[in-house]
């Protein structure tokens, strides 16, 4: 019965594609038109036209009598503290938020891997955190780490850890160490729910096995849960890196950037720039940042490609 | 014997790792909800030392006062109806581009398919960084500027993008067979995505949509950018502000932040399971 049906089924499937592959062949195209003008439009020009303004030295203020000036900004750039130092502040932002992040998710992830009652309630708090706008963490943090009347200072000096209240976000170290906290609050969930995805793909049998052989939790952690998150880690690392050297929201709306420069990353500094009209050299640094990220983005891109392509084939 | 213990420490383990998750994730937002029905303490002008508020684990006597002062000294009606606006906007042009997209590259092999695929996956890539200064100039030049459909476009360089990978990926599990017997039965392919694909895949275009809608009330950076003027900025520009501590009443910020997360909490709660499998796809923006 099931032959029968699998084997017509091919046949049917080509005369019908035959057909209209003869009759309409343009119709693909036209569905496909809309996204593609709109991101032509909104993506693919203004990327072109970043990489011109990036070699003039345009004002927002004077935009018409912008000069060509070739590679003028690169060598603006490397006289350019700011933006030297930019790039250790890139990776250490990168380095903290994304081995933070990873630290925190992981025990979470595998926490919900058990079964236990409530565990679905569990499961959408854990996702609380992602779904509040990173601009209300920002400010929720603020708050919360505030020198004269935040709850932080206010439980570290009850319990002794401090003997009188810290101003974290006036200080260069403590301001960064708060702005990481807000943001791997916020971004762990994601990262949880991906590596929980995989652990349940991992098959029971092997657990089982393990345990027949006398292997304890350590040892089957250590030989069968990671190798088979490795994969999915590797992604995360790679994705959270990309998408960490490029914000801008939590650092900025938390601290502006400051106190003077100290939390000035690559994409902050392009922002900054931006606010100050120097439209060319921000846009400078924001493509060096971009080519300096190309070998990681297209390792991205490629990644998305083949599950799309397999997907959809 | 040893079996009863190991079940108790279990159930003690479980309880102790699910309290401290709890408390991780939600103790911030209730901290806040907190702060935003503690009433201010008036300034008393006689004892000026006692201008900073000294922290507060409980009011004892909670009131709303906060929450009125927040509409009548900020126009944040005015903020939560752009953001709604944008946000709504955004996830109808988004869906609407992005469906006939996905259908267009799952039901049909044409010439430059997987290249228009790939270039679409590259557009994605662009950070937002780069796209600020060139989209900043191009909307200041065709009247963009400071305008809901300025800010719709903007965002939907990352919203259009991540639902059609999303769509593509939902089109794909839906069985041939259904739209091959609405052709044999005369449908033309675009009442075939209409009647057949489109309702199939509900689950789908809410989880898109809702992202979309998610992505857009979220976004800081472009609403911070493009937008100078009260009737097009949106929540989140309005945070920064409360961080620079404009207007100085925490009560205030707090009632606002909370106010802000609000739609998009109920909107998870309500989606859970289906916005879930949507992030879960691993094509995330930011």
């Amino acid at each position: 019965m099931s032959h029968t049906a699998e084997a017509a089924q091919p046949a049917r499937g080509r005369r019908l594609e035959t057909r209209r592959r003869r009759r309409i062949d343009w119709l693909p195209y036209a569905l496909i038109a809309p996204i593609a003008l709109l991101l032509i439009a909104i993506t693919v020009y203004p990327t072109v036209y970043a990489v011109y303004l990036a070699m003039t030295d345009a004002s927002l203020l004077r935009l018409a009598r912008a000069q060509f000036i070739g590679l003028g900004n690169l060598v603006r750039m490397a006289d350019d503290t700011v933006f030297l130092d930019g790039l250790w502040r890139t990776l250490r932002w990168d380095v903290a938020v994304v081995s933070l992040e990873l630290a925190i998710a992981l025990p979470i992830a595998l926490f919900l891997n058990q079964t236990f009652r409530c565990r679905g309630i569990v499961r959408a708090a854990v996702m609380v955190p992602y779904i509040t706008p990173p601009a209300v963490v920002a400010l929720l943090f603020c708050y919360m780490f505030d020198g004269n009347f935040g709850v932080i200072n206010d439980l570290l000096v009850r319990v002794g850890v401090l003997d009188r209240y810290v101003a974290w976000l006036s200080d260069p170290t403590g301001s960064f160490w708060v702005v990481v906290s807000a943001m791997v609050w916020y971004g762990q969930p994601l990262m949880a729910l991906i590596l929980l995805a995989a652990l349940q793909t991992i098959p029971p049998e092997l657990y089982e096995a393990a345990r027949v052989d006398g292997a304890g939790a350590w040892r089957t952690f250590w030989h069968i849960t990671l190798p088979h998150l490795v994969p999915s880690i590797l992604f995360l690392i790679l994705l959270r890196t990309i998408w960490m050297s490029n914000h801008i929201d939590m650092i900025f709306v938390m601290t502006g950037g400051g106190p003077g420069f100290s939390n000035h990353t690559e994409a902050v500094y392009s922002f900054t720039l931006t606010n100050q009209f120097q439209i060319g050299y921000a846009s400078a640094v924001a493509v060096v940042l971009a080519i300096m990220l190309v070998a990681a983005s297209s390792l991205y891109v490629r990644h998305l490609a083949r599950t799309v392509l397999k997907v959809s084939a | 014997m040893t079996k009863q213990r190991n079940r108790r420490l279990r159930a003690i383990w479980i309880a102790t790792g699910a309290a401290a998750i709890l408390l991780y994730s939600l103790a911030p937002l209730c901290w806040i909800l907190i702060a935003s029905i503690t009433p201010e303490l008036k300034a008393d002008v006689s004892r000026p030392w006692m201008m900073n508020r000294a922290v507060t684990y409980f009011p004892a006597t909670p009131s709303l006062q906060n929450y009125f002062e927040l509409f009548s000294n900020v126009p944040f009606a005015l903020y939560f109806r752009n953001s709604t606006i944008i946000s709504t906007g955004n996830m109808l042009l988004t869906l609407l581009v992005a469906s006939l997209g996905a259908y267009g590259f799952v039901r049909f092999r044409f010439i430059g398919r997987s290249s228009l695929l790939i270039a679409m996956l590259v557009a994605y890539t662009i950070p937002s960084v780069v796209l600020l200064v060139p989209l900043l100039v191009i909307f200041r030049a065709y009247g963009l500027n400071n305008t809901h459909l300025g800010m719709i476009l903007a965002e939907a360089t990352h919203s259009a993008p991540f639902v059609l990978l999303l769509l593509i990926n939902y089109f794909s599990t839906l069985p041939r067979e259904l739209e091959e017997a609405a052709q044999m039965d005369g449908c033309g392919p675009i009442s075939t995505l209409w009647r057949i694909v489109l309702p199939l895949s509900l689950p789908g275009l809410v989880a898109g949509g809702l992202l979309a809608f998610i992505m857009t009330w979220n976004n800081f950076l472009f609403a911070f950018l493009f937008t100078s003027t009260n009737n097009v900025k949106t929540l989140p520009v309005i945070m920064r502000q409360f961080a620079l501590g404009e207007p100085a009443v925490w009560g205030v910020s707090a009632a606002g932040a909370l106010l802000t997360t609000l739609p998009v909490a109920l909107v998870f709660l309500l989606f859970q399971r289906m916005l879930m499998s949507g992030l879960a796809a691993g094509a995330v923006k930011g």
